[in-house]
């Protein structure tokens, strides 16, 4: 009797079915500034992530927008030319820069 | 073509973040001011997004007033953008496998069914919440202070998995790894590093978290629970344990997620420190829930301060509250202890009688006698990881 109940609620436990589809994940568009440069942005930085992980930095030095740049082409083998190294750098200072070229501590 | 729901977040939203970072090097208190988003993801109430692709939800402050974090309100940080969603529990399987006797592969009925069910209450935090505390702002996700929650963890001791496939004399380390991935095959995905003999018995394969299936953003089916760590280490969508002889060097264990190796684990920024160690166990930390920062609160009334406070598994011992910037403390009044590793609620009453601005600070001390910086004296390091700085918050008295 005592087996019975136990297997009775086996039953219920493991006929929990959660996901039948694919979970949908909103798209939210992060929209940064327009700019005959956004291609080079468009081009280099949508892949892995959204351009919330740049909104979200805040205001910025070009060293730090540099940095970041470089970080994704040597770390995380982002295929970033040397042109569009550059390209991404100036837009990224232009519109979340700071004022300071250095990292000012 | 799967119709995708678009939203759009202008500069603006996020402005908030913009201008109140001082330049100086020096730490102040983290960003507070950003508004949840009406954008609604899977299974959660509305959250603090910073991006969703990876997801990376944050909690507001409202959120700490409870020391269990309902799921709805459990912060989300993926590193890759690419979740599957596991539809057939037949078919997900993690793979032990290494220096074993015998390779395994458990379903998630199985872990039920075979092996004994443990619970965890335990925090989960980012090692970089709080990080926009930092000054100079270090690179990474500038959170506030919600990339934390609590829960009730259920599933089965890691230790007893491994026995299961029997380890051999030879094994040394785990790598464990997710399902989640990256765009590019180049790219590694978020694997970490395990020392075998310094697995505790709390450390487990959850499938439940606070007592229903682990919410799809937070790893489903199963992931790993390692309490007074920090959550780097917690792997979702766990797929994989490979057991081997030495430790395999891994880019978000070798590289990201480090911080110096020196008695006050900080450096400057001009003068990094040679040597570095993982982010491992976390430290004293509190934070209020309520009241809410610019609240209106009526003079001559009773107001109830409530918040959290957790350590790295000592236990907290007291949590004080400062109506003067913290020149005098009186102490709270502790919830109770669901565990050593749990968020161990606060309160404390106060009437405000003089209108005007109160700022109200919380600082917790825990079992072993240590407690909390204030902000501005918490030391820089170049990850931004593990600020643990006084909280306070700021009401107006009507
Ligand atoms: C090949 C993939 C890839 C590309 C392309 C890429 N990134 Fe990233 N980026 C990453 C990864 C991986 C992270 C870390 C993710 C995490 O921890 O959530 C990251 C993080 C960031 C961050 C957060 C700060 C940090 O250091 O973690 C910023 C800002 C950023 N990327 C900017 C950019 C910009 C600007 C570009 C274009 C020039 C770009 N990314 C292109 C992979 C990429």
């Amino acid at each position: 009797m005592k087996k019975i109940i136990i297997l009775m609620l086996l039953c219920f436990v493991s006929l929990e079915a959660v996901y039948t589809e694919k979970v949908k994940v909103p798209s939210i568009t992060f929209a940064i500034e327009d700019d005959p440069n956004i291609r080079v942005m468009q081009r280099n930085c949508q892949w892995c992530h959204s351009y919330g992980y740049i909104l979200n930095q805040g205001r910025q030095s070009k060293e730090f927008w540099h940095k970041i740049v470089l970080k994704m082409r040597d770390v995380y083998h982002a295929p970033i030319n040397a042109r569009d190294e550059k390209i991404a750098t100036e837009y990224l200072y232009k519109y979340y820069g700071n004022g300071r070229e250095k990292e000012g501590y | 073509m799967q119709r995708r729901e678009f939203f759009k977040i202008s500069f603006a939203a996020s402005a908030a973040l913009f201008g109140s970072k001082s330049s100086a090097f020096a730490t102040s208190k983290p960003i507070d001011t950003q508004k949840v988003s009406p954008v609604l993801f899977p299974e959660k109430k509305p959250l603090i997004v910073h991006s969703d692709r990876p997801p990376l939800l944050e909690a507001p402050r409202t959120t700490f007033t409870r020391a269990i974090t309902p799921n709805d309100e459990f912060f989300v940080r993926w590193h890759m953008p690419i979740i599957p969603t596991p539809i057939n529990m037949d078919t997900y399987y993690i793979h032990i496998h290494g220096e074993v006797e015998k390779r395994l592969y458990l379903r998630v009925a199985d872990l039920k069914k075979d092996f004994k069910p443990v619970e965890v209450t335990a925090v989960m935090q980012c090692g970089g919440n709080s990080r926009s505390a930092f000054h100079p702002s270090t690179s990474g996700i500038q959170w506030g202070s919600g990339a934390m929650a609590c829960a009730t963890f259920k599933g089965v001791r890691l230790k007893d998995v491994l026995a299961k496939a029997g380890l051999k004399n030879s094994a040394e380390w785990i790598s464990l790894n997710g399902d989640d991935k990256a765009v590019m095959a180049k790219i590694e995905s978020f694997k970490r590093e395990l020392k075998i003999d310094e697995i505790s018995d709390d450390t487990i394969i959850a499938y439940e978290m606070n007592g229903r299936e682990i919410p799809f953003l937070n790893g489903y089916p199963v992931r790993l629970v390692i309490p007074g760590l920090y959550a780097d280490s917690w792997v979702k969508q766990l797929s994989d344990i490979y057991v081997t002889k030495e430790y395999q060097p891994y880019f978000f264990m070798d590289v990201a997620y480090r911080i110096p190796d020196n008695e006050c684990e900080c450096e400057e920024p001009n003068n990094l420190a040679k040597k570095t160690k993982p982010l491992e166990e976390m430290n004293v930390k509190s934070y209020i829930g309520y009241p809410d920062n610019q609240m209106q609160i009526q003079s001559g009334t009773n107001l109830r301060v409530k918040g959290v406070a957790f350590d790295e598994g000592y236990g907290i011992k007291n949590v004080f509250i400062s109506l003067d910037m913290g020149k005098t403390w009186q102490q709270a009044t502790l919830g109770k202890e669901l565990s050593k590793y749990a968020f161990r609620e606060f309160s404390y009453n106060l009437k405000p009688m003089k209108k005007g601005t109160l700022t109200i600070m919380a600082k917790a001390v825990n079992n072993k006698g240590e407690e909390q910086p204030f902000a501005h004296d918490i030391p820089w390091n170049h990850g931004g990881y593990k600020y643990n700085g006084i909280d306070s918050v700021t009401v107006e008295v009507v």
